[in-house]
């Protein structure tokens, strides 16, 4: 599904040069549950980007369903984030201003799709995520856990193949982030893919699979 | 997508109402500004309806004389056709065309009347201005003795007071006789209205001090000079005063002009202010904006939408404060204010409409261009 081979990462300013990702090589399989762990600063958030299309590695391909993405125009790595990957993030990234179903539909606006099927959509994910009942609240109004669920109804609303998750639960409680590891669970058990970003070794070990890195390599 | 912008926007309208009420001032201006331009270049538009070029005015006054000045005055037009410089002379009263004296008074027939612009003149007026007959003739000195006062009278006078009649031998109220109608008489320039306006004939030795006369082409200062010198030797304790009417007429074009540059001047600094103020805005609103910018982006945003994204919003705000601006401005026309035309209200509600929609896109250009190639992992990650 998502394949990187031989992905290095420089970051250079005028004055500095650093290594981000050295060598990087992963496949991961449709249906998987990957985690990601390591040190802050290890880089584990710029493999996922990479991963995302977010980013570009200095070095190395990137396929995605055996497609290289090298040479792809800016919309076309758009639409292929649109269409196959969704993002679930640390700090939610929800935009205040719009409603919780508002936030959830955001996919949809970059796609034909009808106002009546974006509200469908909508509402389905976040029935999906238990959060039927706060459609019409606004971030402010919830709780991290709330927020993190609304956020991760907004990943799966275009039903994507991909979820690539950044410390989802890192700005929750245990119980909430049990609560949000048991949703992403849910998700892979009904067939997504999900690459997710983690500090928690208990979290991780319930995931089919571990990449650990250090100082932007592949441990193991 | 337009309706997710409308429902951002007024959720945001608290930190927009500067913006939307910027806007709707610059309408407001600008709809002013372009209605006083609408007006000017559509009076431009309209034929003046004489010939002005080598045409010259001469204001004879008489000062303390009152011995024979009537004499004097007809000797002078005698002297003055005398020239072969001179191919036409005619005497007439002061509201000579382009100056800036004006006569005008109320006339009727039966029950109808208008307020319109007198200008008494001889039988060689319309010889003098090249002005062409719309139907029935220009009056002659013998008509003097007729019973009806002969009079010419504009298109704009046959409309108002005779509509589709034909006004040729008609009377008027006060024992006038209208003999001729000609179309257009704009004589204070081409950016005024073309009001109604009679001629009635002048009697003969009249002590009426002005005389327009049109000289042959190339007939220069040199003349002037001379025949300032000649008339005042005839006319001793007089002042004999020649302009031009090329420079009366452009005199005439600056009290047009003079209010329309200043305004336009004033609106001109106003919408760069109002540009400065929105792309200053924009680049702050971006800049607090990059976390969503990032998450639009990783949602499956391209470049281009981000950019139409900001375009939009300007437009949809812009929309806003130009639907206020229409509430006052569509009254002008309904209620015809300053007795305007409705279609000149009109154009100056298209022409602000697209300047302020043009202005808002010129702004929000650059700066939206700038969210667009924001990278979404450097922005996620900061924030």
């Amino acid at each position: 599904m998502i394949t990187l081979n031989n992905i290095e990462k420089v970051y250079q300013t005028s004055t500095i040069e650093t290594l981000a990702l050295n060598n990087i090589n992963i496949d991961i399989k449709k249906g998987e549950f990957v985690s990601i762990m390591g040190p802050s600063g290890c880089g584990k958030s710029t493999l996922l980007n990479i991963m995302g299309l977010l980013d570009e590695p200095t070095k190395g391909d990137i396929l995605i369903d055996q497609k290289h993405v090298e040479q792809y125009t800016d919309k076309a790595l758009a639409s292929l984030r649109n269409q196959k990957i969704g993002f679930i993030f640390q700090s939610f990234h929800l935009i205040n201003d719009l409603s919780v179903l508002d936030n959830v539909e955001i996919p949809l606006l970059y796609r034909n799709s009808s106002t009546q099927s974006r509200r469908d959509a909508a509402r389905e994910a976040l029935e999906k995520v238990g959060l039927s009942n706060r459609m019409k609240h606004f971030p402010n109004q919830l709780s991290g856990g709330q927020k993190q669920r609304v956020a991760i109804a907004r990943a799966i609303v275009g039903k994507p193949d991909i979820i690539l998750a950044d410390e989802p639960t890192g700005n929750l409680d245990s119980a909430m982030g049990n609560e949000i590891l048991n949703i992403l669970l849910q998700l892979n058990a009904e067939g997504c893919t999900i690459v997710m970003v983690t500090h928690d070794e208990s979290m991780a070990k319930k995931t089919h699979r571990l990449i650990r890195l250090f100082d932007g390599t592949q441990v193991y | 997508m337009l309706q997710h912008l409308i429902k951002l926007i007024w959720n945001r309208k608290g930190s927009h109402l500067l913006l939307i009420i910027e806007i709707w001032a610059s309408f407001m201006v600008l709809f002013g500004v372009m209605s006083l331009v609408t007006f000017n270049l559509d009076n431009y538009r309209e034929p003046l309806g004489f010939e002005y070029e080598q045409v010259w005015a001469i204001d004879l006054s008489r000062n303390q004389d009152t011995v024979q000045t009537a004499e004097k005055i007809t000797q002078v037009l005698q002297k003055i056709k005398s020239y072969p410089e001179v191919e036409k002379v005619s005497q007439m009263s002061s509201n000579s065309p382009f100056s800036f004296s004006q006569m005008n008074s109320s006339i009727s027939r039966k029950k109808t009347s208008t307020l319109s612009d007198i200008y008494y003149a001889d039988e060689n007026f319309d010889d003098v201005f090249d002005i062409k007959m719309k139907s029935g003739r220009w009056y002659q000195a013998s008509d003097s003795v007729a019973k009806n006062k002969p009079i010419v009278i504009n298109q704009k006078t046959a409309d108002a007071l005779f509509g589709t009649e034909n006004p040729i031998g008609k009377t008027l109220d006060d024992n006038k006789i209208v003999v001729g109608v000609i179309d257009n008489f704009k004589a204070k320039g081409e950016f005024t209205k073309n009001e109604p306006a009679f001629f009635q004939l002048m009697w003969p030795h009249s002590e009426e001090g002005k005389i327009v006369m049109k000289l042959k082409s190339g007939t220069d200062a040199n003349f002037e000079a001379k025949l300032v010198k000649d008339l005042g030797n005839m006319l001793v304790g007089w002042t004999v005063e020649v302009s031009y009417l090329t420079d009366q007429r452009q005199n005439q074009h600056n009290m047009a002009l003079v209010p329309m540059i200043v305004f336009s001047i004033i609106a001109g600094f106003l919408l760069l202010n109002v540009a400065m103020g929105l792309f200053g805005i924009l680049k702050v609103n971006i800049a607090k904006r990059r976390e969503e910018i990032g998450v639009r982006r990783a949602m499956g945003a391209t470049e281009a939408d981000i950019q139409k994204q900001f375009v939009a919003e300007m437009w949809v705000i812009a929309t806003f404060a130009v639907l206020i601006g229409l509430l006052f401005a569509v009254q002008f026309p309904i209620l015809k204010v300053f007795d305007l035309a409705s279609g000149v209200y009109w154009v100056a509600i298209v022409l602000a409409i697209l300047i302020i929609y043009g202005l808002v896109t010129i702004c929000a250009f650059y700066p939206s261009r700038q969210a667009a190639k924001i990278q979404p992992a450097i922005v996620l990650h900061e924030s």
